[in-house]
């Protein structure tokens, strides 16, 4: 198993901390791909921030009232070694199938 | 046999790098490993930048998180981020970087984290990295070794399964390569990144998980990881292949076994230069030939491998060499991908086709 850490990303124009208004996960859940992880205020708005990848989140930074900047951990997640990068699937290895038989007169001259 | 075929065309004409990495103790004792070729290449990278401080490895998502694929994981932790660092996403400006890293005298690895977009810095590749040692008459030559996920097979969206060997192949100044299995992968890769040319290193993606054993001390009994290889050996025809297509032709191989056909099967490894000797050798012995690519038909590295066999195997082909290849249409993603990369059906058709021709 890898660990990802995913930093809080600039969520305006040139944005540099948030503050956390409520944690929407915990530590040992299986989140999905998009599913909301944290609700957040910056100096424009408050926003939901979905999740960037499926995975099981190992540690969440900063609880309700806390500022956290640009840049710095804001969730890892845990997730298996062979996963695929970020588009993909890992191919599965199956026993070969065939439905063409050879057929031949070899000469052995 | 071969060992001379890269040697001639080094522009720089650097012939220390040999020694640091085939096998020169034929008796010393086999070590080794069972590993993944993501794992081989991974090792193979932590020991370039051990073994020459010039080396350096960037590309997009290379540094922190340690690629896409995870072939540069922990690199970055181990040897800095002046050696294994991330670039913004921009083929052209990590192409350009490139040369500008190679003429201050440093060996740059450079990732394009996806064959499809190789196209964006196709410039910096073709008109500066092929040339310059050329066009500095030998003063300013381009260790360059790129390493390009290639190929399709893991059901990406479209820009993330192109096979680009025939474009990099017609390029004077280029050197392509691309190994099979890990153990391929871990000599092939230390080999190309201390060429003192370019060389365009593409990766199976499709193969990236696959294990298999890697002997760490030494390639093979040959010792040499220039030109072809002999995949398996067979009587009755020639199953020249690269990449991910080459355990496919060995599949291929022993299912016809069951049919009374014995295929032999060569890796071609070095798509630029390819080993006319090596193809030669193996078809006057089998007398067929059939050539297995993922590219399109039209203008595939298929074509060129067809002439240079019929050149030196015209007075003892049977057949004329078929091509078993992608279709020439854009590369489709997702479910068709099973459609378009030849399976084993196809393979086995386009044997079936030369073992049936007649003279007319």
């Amino acid at each position: 198993m890898a660990e990802i850490s995913f930093p809080l990303p600039d969520l305006g124009e040139g944005l540099i901390e948030a503050t956390v208004l409520e944690w929407l996960v915990s530590p040992g859940e299986q989140v999905e791909r998009n599913q909301p992880l944290v609700e957040v205020e910056t100096t424009k708005s408050a926003v939901e921030l979905p999740s960037p990848q499926a995975g099981k989140v190992v540690r969440i930074y900063g609880g309700p009232g806390d500022k956290i900047n640009v840049g710095e951990p804001l969730i890892v997640f845990e997730v298996p070694d062979n996963t695929a990068g970020i588009v993909g699937t890992v191919p599965k290895e199956e026993a070969p199938k065939r439905r063409v038989r050879l057929s031949a007169v070899l000469d052995e001259d | 046999m071969s060992n001379s075929i890269l040697e001639n065309v080094d522009a720089a004409g650097d012939n220390t790098a040999d020694d640091t990495v085939t096998n020169t103790a034929a008796d010393s004792p086999a070590s080794t490993t069972v590993m993944s070729m993501q794992q081989a290449l991974n090792r193979a990278l932590d020991e370039v930048l051990a073994e020459n401080p010039k080396a350096v490895i960037f590309g997009e998502d290379c540094g922190r998180l340690g690629g896409v694929f995870r072939i540069t994981d922990g690199l970055q932790a181990k040897h800095g981020p002046q050696r294994v660092f991330d670039t913004p996403l921009a083929e052209s400006g990590i192409l350009g970087m490139s040369v500008g890293l190679a003429m201050a005298g440093f060996h740059p690895i450079p990732e394009v984290q996806f064959d499809g977009f190789a196209y964006p810095a196709i410039n910096q590749i073709v008109c500066q990295i092929a040339r310059m040692n050329y066009r500095s008459r030998g003063t300013m030559p381009m260790p360059i070794t790129l390493r390009v996920p290639s190929f399709g097979g893991i059901r990406a969206p479209e820009h993330h399964g192109e096979s680009l060997e025939a474009l990099f192949a017609h390029v004077p100044g280029l050197k392509v390569v691309s190994p099979s299995n890990p153990h391929e992968a871990y000599h092939l890769l230390k080999y190309a990144a201390t060429r003192p040319d370019p060389v365009i290193f593409m990766e199976p993606k499709s193969r990236y998980w696959q294990k298999g054993e890697v002997d760490v001390s030494r390639h093979d009994a040959a010792g040499s990881p220039t030109g072809a290889k002999v995949m398996r050996e067979g009587r009755h025809l020639t199953l020249v292949a690269w990449g991910a297509m080459v355990s496919r032709c060995l599949q291929v191989a022993e299912l016809a076994a069951e049919d009374g056909i014995d295929i032999e099967v060569l890796d071609l490894r070095w798509l630029k230069p390819i080993d006319a000797e090596a193809l030669a050798a193996s078809v006057r012995k089998t007398r067929r030939a059939v050539v297995v690519h993922e590219a399109p038909l039209t203008s595939g590295l298929g074509a060129e491998v067809a002439q240079l066999i019929t050149q030196s195997c015209f007075d003892t082909l049977k057949a004329p060499v078929e091509r078993v290849t992608g279709f020439d249409v854009p590369y489709p993603s997702g479910d068709l991908e099973d459609e378009y990369i030849p399976n084993i059906d196809r393979i086995l058709f386009g044997i079936q086709r030369v073992l049936e021709y007649k003279r007319g």
